[in-house]
């Protein structure tokens, strides 16, 4: 593939094609853990279609949905890890 | 004088039905649509054209033409644009995300077509990695053109669980099992009903074949009970029909449990737009019915807006040989759920709060009838991120399961209905521009 | 005794009514906490009152919610805290410093926060914020779980979805409340209707609905920089409260506040506009807010709304609650009309209505809050 390029995910390059989303490239990174996650639900994909809201990530500082942002090289994608009460 | 805007949300077979109905009749569309390509659940594009997830050549060709009819059309197409919501005026709220900004728009209608959401019955251990919902798996799916890795239990109830597991199965990696709750067999009656509307059941006799010859063939009766962690896998149990208890270690569970209309927040104030629903969003009927409600919901505004409208009776009996199907459909599944009464209590129900059965439980104990709202506020049930869609109904069943007293609470107290219909980052909302000084 | 209203001055008093020997019956329109005291933010605070009965009141108010937690009543429900209100120009500050020593004056322990000492108690603030005031010794308390705290202690009955529409009198004396669901015998009755008190009164105009925008944002992340407490931009010290209500012109005025909630989300309020529809907010609202917050916190940006919501204040014509007898029945009181104050006031409130009520001499001066500045009667229709 030509349009290889790559994004960070807390610090770690994950290879990633101009048409695929986050949670696609993370998901062939073999990366299940996404985040922390809010109240004792870790970060994780689950329903794909933006709903849900478990698969949030920071995408340069601006939480988004890692289901329905497109991956795009040189983002610096992070776990948000909440504050502990 | 310019012609009034039309904006439509939801780029499935719906909205993009809707949007050139309305383009036909020479009508200012704007179709906007959250993710990055239109397609909605059933035509989602694959990210690699040539790596793609095999679908009825029926559904291939029907995209096919609205896409090139849209290209070719006056519509004008915004991908990666979230409906947010109406506000106190009336304004339509659109999260750019291409920008990272907000805009507003003040359309003379609104066709909202949203789709649908999956029902997940709530059981132990639902929350954690590695637990998706069938349409997640199959979006997923669809978008890479492979198949998800190592071993997959789907289970839950639905004609969605054995077209995933079929095609996983063609594309190399059928399930380790499917679990269908419901025991309901095909009967006459059903298949004379579905006859009317022969594509499911060539459909579903195509998949069927398909996980015979994968030796796959759903366990009808069965469900899962827990999921716990462990040795980096999922360590599922299942009760079957008779009621035999059995562990499986996988990689993956998939769960489903029907559909529901993804309708959150989007109730017509006082000022604003005229608003028609379609597709999924409005009556989950599938993609067939999809089609014909969108030109409905065109119709429906063109008449509003006092455009003539080319009288055909097409599209109403489409819908109702499709609503007819879907209803014969529907008495073979069992979209029940587990009943909560048979839960744990650390069972999390609201997954954004992390908020658990046990917890629903001790505010209902003591006569004091305490309301919804209570309970919402309160016990934090639907308050989270994802505004109730996930756990409202199973809040409001559970509550009413408890109650002799006839006074169930709706899901829709628990639910959020007013905007933002999703979060907004506050870096877009600031971007706002002033419609008058602040004070 | 029957008190009619359950948001947190109802239900205060009605846990202190019950434990000095009453048998006490809330009636709630709604259901509990339906009206302000479930739309509100939590501000346990003396940092913004005016100088007056008011700001007196206010800091007994927090002492008597310290007292609620040390009596085992509130534990968990009232999280002492300081607050930090903000100065970003220097006419701001000359405003801050004013203020400040207004709240010296009345007993609440201040510092001024000023270059380094300020940046490093309150990291979240932006490079432009030049002084801060930090009002310590006060709290927040989230008023549905207040109310919530007093119905599981219990000792009363409450009735949901119960409107009070009028009162049963014989002799001068209220005998019982009319409801929806039937007449029932009161021995003695307290209004504690908030917004919905006008119903009850002869007199027009007194008490208007103020509405207030809150933003709910979703939660921080480990990495937001650090809020030790509410900031309050200056600013909100010209438009909070205390305003008569009797200005013709619907106005609107908008005061920052951004809360740090205990569930590491943030709540950004609030506007106070003349008007009643609570159920919805409007965009230019939270975006003016929301720049406004930016602005005094940058952070923030990184986060996301998840929520907006209304709630109605009962703003009474001269600005001061009303607490005190109701003429026109001898056994008629009423608490009503405490604007944007009444999370903070209402515990201590409800306390001082079972005095009053109880015929004891109340433990605070509220003369200046007593109905009978305006002369209160019952309404005819009630
Ligand atoms: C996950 C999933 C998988 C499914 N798979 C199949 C299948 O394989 N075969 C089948 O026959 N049926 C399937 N269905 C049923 C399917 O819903 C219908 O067949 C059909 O797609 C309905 O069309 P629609 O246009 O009403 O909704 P959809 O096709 O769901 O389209 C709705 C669109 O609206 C967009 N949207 C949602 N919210 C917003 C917002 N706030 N702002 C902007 N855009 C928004 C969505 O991204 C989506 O593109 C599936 C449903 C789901 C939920
Ligand atoms: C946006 C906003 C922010 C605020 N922030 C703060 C803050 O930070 N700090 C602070 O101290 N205060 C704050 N307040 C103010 C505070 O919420 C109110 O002053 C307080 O809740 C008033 O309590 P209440 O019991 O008098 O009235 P309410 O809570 O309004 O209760 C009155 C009850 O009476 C019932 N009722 C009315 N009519 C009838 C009838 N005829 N029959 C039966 N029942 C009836 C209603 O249903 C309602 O439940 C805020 C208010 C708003 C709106």
């Amino acid at each position: 593939m030509s349009d290889v390029q790559s994004f960070l995910f807390d610090g770690v390059s994950i290879p990633c094609t101009g048409r695929e989303t986050i949670a696609a490239a993370l998901e062939r990174a073999g990366i299940r853990v996404i985040g922390t996650g809010q109240g004792d639900c870790t970060g994780r994909y689950f329903c794909g279609i933006g709903a849900c809201q478990a698969c949030l990530v920071a995408v340069d500082g601006a939480r988004m949905e890692a289901c329905l942002t497109p991956a795009r090289g040189g983002l610096q994608v992070k776990r948000i890890l909440p504050v502990s009460p | 004088m310019s012609s009034p805007e039309v904006l439509v949300i939801g780029g499935g077979p719906a909205g993009v039905s809707a949007a050139l109905e309305l383009a036909r009749a020479g009508i200012d569309v704007t179709l906007c649509e959250q993710g990055p390509r239109l397609g909605g659940a059933i035509h989602r594009q694959p990210d690699d054209p040539t790596q793609s997830v095999r679908v009825p050549r029926s559904h291939k060709q029907r995209w096919q033409a609205m896409s090139d009819e849209l290209a070719a059309s006056t519509v004008k197409v915004l991908c990666r644009h979230m409906f947010a919501g109406i506000e106190a005026t009336g304004a339509v709220l659109l999260e750019d995300r291409i920008h990272g900004r907000l805009v507003t728009r003040r359309p003379a209608a609104l066709v909202l077509a949203m789709g649908a959401i999956e029902r997940v019955a709530p059981v132990p251990g639902w929350h954690l990695p590695g637990v998706v919902t069938v349409g997640g798996l199959q979006v997923m799916m669809k978008s890479t053109g492979r198949a998800p890795d190592g071993d997959v239990l789907i289970a839950g109830s639905g004609p969605l669980l054995v077209a995933l597991a079929a095609q996983m199965a063609s594309l190399g990696n059928a399930p380790v099992a499917v679990l269908e709750r419901s025991t309901r067999l095909m009967s006459v009656s059903v298949i004379a009903s579905l006859l009317r509307a022969p594509a499911y059941l060539w459909e579903a006799a195509g998949y069927l074949l398909t996980l015979a010859r994968s030796g796959i063939l759903p366990r009808r009766g069965a469900f899962v009970t827990a999921i716990a962690p462990r040795d980096g896998r999922l360590s599922v149990t299942t009760l079957d029909r008779h009621g035999r208890e059995r562990q499986m270690l996988v990689d993956r569970v998939a769960l489903h449990d029907g559909l529901l209309p993804n309708s959150n927040g989007t109730m017509a104030g006082q000022h604003g737009p005229f608003i028609v629903r379609a597709g999924d969003c409005r009556e989950v009927l599938g993609g067939t019915a999809a089609l014909a409600d969108g030109r409905l919901a065109a119709h429906a505004v063109l008449a509003q807006i006092g455009k003539a409208v080319r009288a055909t009776k097409v599209p109403a009996a489409i819908l109702a040989r499709e609503r007819q199907a879907q209803a014969a459909l529907n008495t073979l599944f069992d979209y029940s759920g587990r009943d909560p009464a048979q839960l744990p209590d650390e069972t999390i129900i609201c997954r954004c709060e992390g908020r658990t059965l046990g917890q629903l439980r001790s505010m209902l104990s003591g006569d004091d009838p305490v309301s919804a709202r209570e309970i919402k506020l309160n016990g934090r049930f639907g308050m989270g991120a994802c505004q109730g869609r996930f756990c409202a109904e199973w809040v409001a069943s559970f509550v009413a399961s408890q109650r002799a007293d006839g006074s169930p609470p709706q899901a829709s107290e628990i639910v959020g209905s007013r905007w933002p219909v999703k979060p907004v980052p506050i870096a877009a909302f600031v971007t706002l521009p002033p419609s008058h000084p602040s004070e | 005794m029957a008190v009619v209203g359950a948001g947190i001055v109802g239900m205060s008093a009605a846990h202190f009514l019950s434990r000095a020997g009453w048998q006490v019956t809330v009636y709630d329109a709604g259901v509990v906490a339906s009206g302000a005291t479930g739309s509100a933010d939590g501000a346990v605070s003396v940092a913004s009152k005016k100088p007056g009965p008011l700001m007196t009141l206010a800091v007994a108010a927090v002492k008597f919610y310290e007292q609620l937690v040390a009596t085992g009543i509130l534990v968990d429900e009232y999280l002492p805290r300081s607050t930090f209100v903000v100065a970003s120009d220097h006419e701001e500050l000359a405003v801050l410093e004013r203020h400040a020593g207004e709240l010296e004056a009345a007993g609440v322990p201040i510092r001024m926060l000023k270059g380094a000492a300020l940046m490093a108690v309150i990291g979240a603030a932006a490079p432009t914020a030049i002084a801060a005031a930090e009002v310590q010794r006060e709290g927040h308390a989230v008023g549905y779980r207040v109310v919530e705290r007093l119905r599981q202690l219990g000792g009363f009955a409450i009735r949901r979805n119960c409107r009070v529409s009028g009162f049963e009198s014989s002799n001068g004396c209220i005998t019982g409340v009319m409801t929806e669901q039937g007449t029932e015998p009161a021995d003695a009755v307290l209004l504690a209707t908030g917004i919905g008190s006008m119903h009850f009164l002869a007199e027009s105009g007194l008490i208007r609905p103020r509405k207030g925008q809150l933003i709910v944002t979703d939660r921080a992340g480990a990495d937001s920089p650090h809020f030790p407490g509410p900031l309050m931009s200056c600013r909100y010290l010209v438009s909070k409260g205390s305003q008569p209500a009797d200005s013709a012109v619907a106005s609107r005025s908008l005061g920052l506040v951004i809360d740090p909630l205990r569930t590491g989300q943030f709540l950004i309020g609030g506007s106070r506009e003349d008007r009643d529809d609570r159920e919805t907010a409007d965009a230019d609202v939270v975006a003016t807010l929301l720049r406004d917050a930016v602005a005094l916190s940058p952070s923030l940006a990184q986060l996301r709304i998840i929520r907006v919501f209304s709630g109605l204040r009962a703003a009474t014509r001269d600005g001061m609650p009303i607490v005190g007898h109701v003429g026109g029945a001898e056994n008629l009181w009423i608490a009503t009309g405490f604007e944007g104050d009444g999370i903070c006031l209402g515990p201590m409130i409800g306390r001082l209505c079972q005095q009053m009520i109880c015929g004891e001499s109340p433990e605070q001066d509220i003369s200046a809050l007593d109905a009978a500045r305006f002369g209160l009667t019952l309404a005819a229709a009630a």
